[in-house]
């Protein structure tokens, strides 16, 4: 246990320090000068200051006291607006991974059941026909399929609205930038009325997001569902006479969920993708949209800040999700995962 | 161990499950607890502060949300009418002006911000030195650039401003200006807070005075966030009226058609800039209603007249003959704007009627390019403004219909957008070939048009995108301020007319109309001839 | 098959005739053939068939609804957008784009992932975990966000965004690939061929090539289906293709401004991304059906 935990925190802090080194490579691959692109500050005196190093700074010298900048989270500043952006970071990244976890809540509480449904009972109608839509959902353009979720639910029904997080006039202060907690946290509003709005804000970008991943998932619980059911075990147990339900609430399902979990795994870098797409649709505050502005602005610091912003928090997660899933199934193979 | 390890997260899935339902289920009694009025807004800001930017989306958000300014304009007439001076006086001359200011005007009270006295002549002087007096403290704060008032060279022309007693002050100017009195009625000769300025001096963060403002405008400022939004509040001791509507909030929505579905959805109350095409959609729909005005306005092509070739004025007209003016303002405009001839729209006193056109002729306009040397093939940019104005609704989409035009008489266009802000300050730096802009007036005066646009001091403030310098049209436009007789004045700004055409610096293209979609249980959006949106008196009544 | 035969010698079709067989008994997967086929078809000769010049604008023709809406006309078969230009024209000329540019960049990646692979998967020692832990990093991040930080150097615009897909594409197939030789190494005939001293090429070309074939067609239109969208969504978000270049996803990114009063400028370009993904995916299912089913016989 310890020796997979030791390991697994060997593998995090190697790639978040692989991925350091990247974004001060971005710092000389962008256009412009590299203190620039480091800091975000136009002088580079101004620039040295900040990154605490002389002018005859060598390259490696220059990467320590970048390293130890990012560490204490002295990320520069935006070159278009001047704010710092660790923080303008910790207020984006928040509200992306907020859709992305509740896209993933979605598509287990849909997925799990859909693949084991069409798991036990296969090539039947119900198997084919719960196949057959999650080959549809796997093939939509997410940016598309939001458009067309805007266009059905909130411009013609007018069920649900389209942009933003709350209510704008909901004046919910930002504390921990998960926007249900902050309207716990809250003490100006009708909490109950702002979780309802909240919720059916979340709604339609929600659904965009999971489909796909939801989609993946009911192929992925199917294959593993009717790999278990073929073991000697389940027919072992058939023979001994237990009902069928018997035998799949108590040996198939986890048995079946424990390839799962390394799937959701690579999942959650498309999950986080796609809600970085969506975002600009739905008025989302969150990375998505504000790496997009960095990159139509051309502010090369915002962009180094928010690749690295993004891609820590994706192999955090990643890492995470792996070290559970190792934790659940100990036997299992280093990067054995199930077919797709 | 293991199996108990499910258990909870069950249970988790099936309260969120029930959470969901509950949202879901309509069981929508209670009436939103919060009032308000969301105006949704074109792009971001670029400061607080209307002195130090001419774009419309800054002083939309800031100046008559946030401030008041001297003396105002009238929205109906375009007469000049008392704000914070309560009455002002010229002498013979024309040289000395003297404003009697009102007394009792409470400033913002905020959580940044406590003043401890009522608006008085320190402000005025204030105000007026930041952008005037170069050896100012404040002068320099915030890049120290003043568009609208260097492009006028107004700083020049003020030999002093004095404070007579705490209520009265005078300024002295060097020459006569006739429309000296329209420029501090327009939007960006707002009146700031010394005291406030006095003590962010202190605390040695004196920028923080134009991102955090303080004014004696109907709200006043809560939060903004880029990109995002912008949150007022009601300045319950504002000064002029009490202000209905407790909470102002401008969504920032750059796509036009998000505003549009915003506006449909409830999501928006108020919307800037709907796109022509969906002017239609707007009008049909029972719960909006669309607000019309005629707008002192107008779009254009400017070349870049400091680049070759087109420093040429030949190439230059050659290249206007190219285009189909009439088709653009049916595809782009879709019929409501008016056919520019010369840069100042037909609603001004000092619009020509009888003024020589550059007509479409792309066989005449490919032999001239020829003879000039720009060979088939020549390749130029076009540079297309990525926000809605008035006066160009949609820049990139006329852009691209340039492009056909021009195609047709052998030249290659390439069109290049930037966000906003980089796209100015690229635009600035001279970068462009030409550039598809426009100017919205800032007030009712000519000058307003004639000065900013092209005169030789207009180019290191920003405003005169041609780059386009002659001697003789400033000549002209310096005689025509300084004659009260507008007759005579008519007749000068003819000449300039005459010679714009010969020389062509830019093409004029439209005079739009402004608009502003709501929904229909909002009232009393004031949409200005003259400048910024005005909130103040908004109204939003309960279904 | 129906021919006479004199000699009854038994029937030995080859690996790829037994897939096929299998294959075809699936008829989703042959309709996607021929879906596929017809995108083909567009993607060669798609100029020859469009009705206008998909960049000429006529301005009496602005946003004119599809010809089955009541005030659509026939001269329009799908509508008009903003700018008046056939939106049938644009269509065929987005999709030629998209389609033939994944085809081709996913190409190009599996033909530099394979012979990363091959590399990874025969030799070991520090090169081969040198190799294999940056690809374990490089396989975390997504596709389409490792194209973004790609484009995001680069610039925007066609060309980059495909140069992005094709360097994001590759990881996938070197994974894949060095996972397959890895297994096929410890293969006996490999043994055999090894002892008989075949070098590495020739072991390469007639022993792991000729086992590798299938994986890679399946693998290739897996991410042909990854690369279509991500071309698409890098075009809807402005970094892909620009201004003047046709693709699917910038044609409904100049859409989203007439959402709402002209949804089929919407419709019909997601439709179409839509059917070629679909198209893929269901072809590739086919295809790893049908693989599993002979392997199983």
């Amino acid at each position: 246990m310890t020796k997979i935990l030791l390991r697994y925190l060997n593998l995090l802090v190697l790639t978040l320090l692989v991925v350091i080194v990247f974004s001060f490579t971005l710092g000389y691959l962008f256009p412009g000068d590299v203190y620039t692109n480091l800091t975000g500050l136009e002088s580079k005196a101004e620039a040295l200051r900040y990154l605490k190093v002389d002018s005859d700074a060598g390259f490696f010298s220059l990467f320590i006291a970048y390293f130890s900048n990012t560490l204490v989270g002295q990320w520069g500043v935006s070159s278009i607006t001047g704010e710092p952006l660790f923080s303008e970071v910790l207020l984006s990244l928040p509200a992306t991974l907020e859709l992305g976890f509740y896209a993933l809540l979605l598509a287990v509480v849909v997925g799990l059941p859909c693949g084991f449904f069409a798991g036990l009972k296969p090539q039947r109608s119900l198997d084919m026909s719960i196949l057959g839509a999650s080959a549809v959902m796997y093939s939509f353009p997410v940016f598309w399929l939001a458009m067309v979720f805007i266009l059905i639910f909130s411009l013609n029904l007018e069920w649900l609205p389209m942009s933003g997080r709350v209510d704008l006039l909901l004046n919910v202060p930002t504390v921990s930038g998960f926007i249900f907690v902050d309207i716990l946290l809250a003490d100006n509003i009708d909490k109950g009325h702002a979780f309802v709005d909240a919720l059916k804000h979340l709604a339609l970008p929600t659904l965009s997001v999971s489909i796909i991943t939801m989609a993946t998932l009911i192929r992925a619980v199917r294959r593993s569902t009717l790999d278990v059911m073929r073991k000697p075990y389940i027919i072992a147990a058939q023979s001994r006479g237990l009902s069928s339900a018997q035998i799949f609430l108590k040996h198939g399902m986890r048995n079946a969920l424990l390839p799962i979990l390394p799937i959701m795994a690579m999942q959650v870098t498309t999950l986080i993708t796609n809600v970085m797409i969506v975002e600009s649709l739905f008025s989302w505050p969150g990375m998505g949209h504000w790496l997009l502005q960095a990159i139509y602005q051309q502010d090369y610091p915002a962009i180094r800040t928010g690749l690295l912003a993004v891609a820590g928090a994706v192999i955090v997660l990643t890492i995470i999700i792996e070290v559970l899933s190792r934790l659940v199934d100990p036997s299992r193979e280093k990067f054995d995962r199930v077919a797709v | 161990m293991k199996r108990s390890a499910w258990r909870p997260t069950t249970a988790f899935f099936v309260a969120v499950l029930g959470a969901c339902l509950a949202g879901c289920s309509p069981t929508e009694t209670s009436q939103p607890s919060t009032r308000g009025v969301v105006y949704c807004s074109e792009s971001d800001p670029t400061s607080f502060n209307p002195q130090l930017d001419t774009s419309g989306t800054t002083s939309d958000a800031s100046a008559h949300q946030l401030y008041d300014r001297l003396i105002e304009f009238d929205i109906e007439t375009g007469n000049i009418v008392a704000g914070l001076a309560e009455s002002w006086l010229v002498s013979e001359d024309g040289l000395v002006y003297t404003f009697q200011l009102k007394k009792n005007v409470a400033f913002h009270h905020t959580d940044y911000f406590s003043p401890s006295r009522t608006f008085n002549a320190d402000d005025v002087l204030f105000s007026i030195n930041r952008w005037r007096d170069e050896s100012h403290p404040y002068h320099t704060i915030s890049g120290g650039m003043y568009p609208y008032f260097q492009s006028l060279n107004l700083a020049a022309n003020i030999e002093s401003v004095d404070r007579i007693n705490g209520y009265r002050i005078q300024i002295h100017l060097t020459k006569p200006d006739s429309s000296f009195l329209a420029h501090l009625a327009t939007d960006f000769a707002v009146i700031l807070s010394a005291e406030y300025a006095d003590e962010l001096l202190k605390q040695g963060r004196p920028e923080a005075l134009d991102h955090y403002p303080i004014g004696t405008g109907p709200y006043r400022f809560v939060e903004y966030r880029k990109n995002r939004f912008i949150r007022y509040e009601r300045h319950d001791n504002y000064w002029r009226h009490s202000v209905p509507n407790p909470q102002l909030v401008f969504d920032i929505t750059q796509r036009s058609a998000l505003r549009l579905a915003k506006l449909i959805t409830g999501e928006c109350d108020v919307s800037a800039f709907p796109a022509q095409s969906e002017l239609n959609a707007v009008r049909e729909d029972d719960r909006l209603t669309l607000l019309e005005k005629p707008g002192l306005n107008v779009g254009f092509w400017a070349f870049n007249t400091q680049r070759e070739p087109f420093d040429n004025p030949d190439v230059r007209r050659a290249l206007a003959m190219a285009i189909d003016k009439s088709t653009l303002l049916d595809a782009v405009y879709f019929g409501s704007a008016k056919r520019a001839i010369g840069i100042v729209p037909p609603t001004s006193w000092a619009h020509q009627q009888n003024a020589e056109e550059i007509s479409y002729n792309p066989v005449q306009s490919r032999s001239l390019l020829r003879a000039m040397g720009v060979e088939q093939g020549f390749s130029m940019t076009i540079w297309a403004m990525p926000v809605q104005r008035a006066y160009n609704p949609n820049a990139m989409k006329m852009a691209k219909l340039m492009q056909g035009y021009l195609a047709a008489v052998g030249v290659e266009v390439t069109i290049v957008s930037y966000d906003w802000t980089t796209f100015r300050n690229n635009l600035q730096a001279g970068m462009h070939d030409s550039v598809l802009i426009g100017w919205s007036a800032d007030n009712a005066d000519p000058d307003n048009f004639y000065r900013p646009l092209l005169t030789c001091g207009a180019i290191p403030s920003g405003t005169n995108r041609a780059m386009w310098c002659n001697q003789k049209y400033d000549n002209l436009i310096e005689r025509a301020i300084a004659v009260t007789d507008s007759d005579q004045r008519k007749q000068l700004y003819a000449q300039a007319n005459r010679l714009l055409y010969e020389q062509v610096p830019l093409l004029p293209i439209a005079h739009a109309f402004r608009y502003q979609a709501q929904r229909e249980n909002i009232k009393k959006v004031i949409i200005n001839s003259y400048g910024g949106i005005q909130l103040g008196e908004v109204e939003k009544r309960d279904d | 098959m129906s021919r006479f035969n004199l000699y009854q010698d038994e029937f030995h079709p080859s690996p790829w005739r037994q897939t096929w067989r299998e294959f075809k008994r699936s008829h989703v997967a042959m309709a996607g053939v021929v879906v596929l086929a017809i995108f083909a078809f567009i993607a060669f000769f798609g100029p020859l068939i469009s009705p206008y010049d998909p960049t000429l604008q006529n301005t009496d023709a602005l946003l004119v609804p599809p010809s089955w809406d009541a005030s659509g006309t026939v001269r329009y078969v799908m509508g008009t957008d903003a700018l008046g230009r056939d939106l049938f024209s644009r269509l065929i000329h987005g999709a030629q784009v998209t389609f033939g540019t994944s085809v081709m960049l996913v190409l190009i990646a599996m033909l530099v992932g394979v012979a990363i692979g091959v590399m990874a998967g025969m030799s070991n020692g520090t090169r081969a975990s040198v190799i294999n832990h940056l690809l374990d990093a490089l396989m975390v991040i997504p596709t389409l966000l490792l194209a973004i930080i790609i484009v995001a150097i680069l610039g925007t615009g066609l060309v980059n965004s495909m140069w992005a897909i094709t360097l994001a594409l590759i990881p996938h197939f070197v994974h894949h690939t060095r996972n397959t030789v890895r297994e096929l190494m410890n293969k006996e005939y490999i043994l055999a061929a090894r002892l008989d001293g075949a070098s590495k090429t020739h072991i390469f070309v007639h022993s792991l090539l000729p086992n590798m074939i299938e994986m890679l067609v399946v693998q290739w239109t897996i991410a042909l289906s990854v690369a279509i969208l991500d071309i698409t969504a890098l075009g809807f978000l402005n970094l892909g293709a620009q201004g003047s270049t046709i693709e699917l996803g910038a044609i409904l990114a100049d859409s989203v401004n007439v959402v709402y009063i002209a949804p089929w400028n919407i419709a019909l370009p997601g439709l179409t991304i839509f059917a070629m993904v679909f198209a893929v995916n269901v072809v590739g299912d086919g295809l790893r059906a049908a693989l599993n089913r002979r392997l199983r016989h």
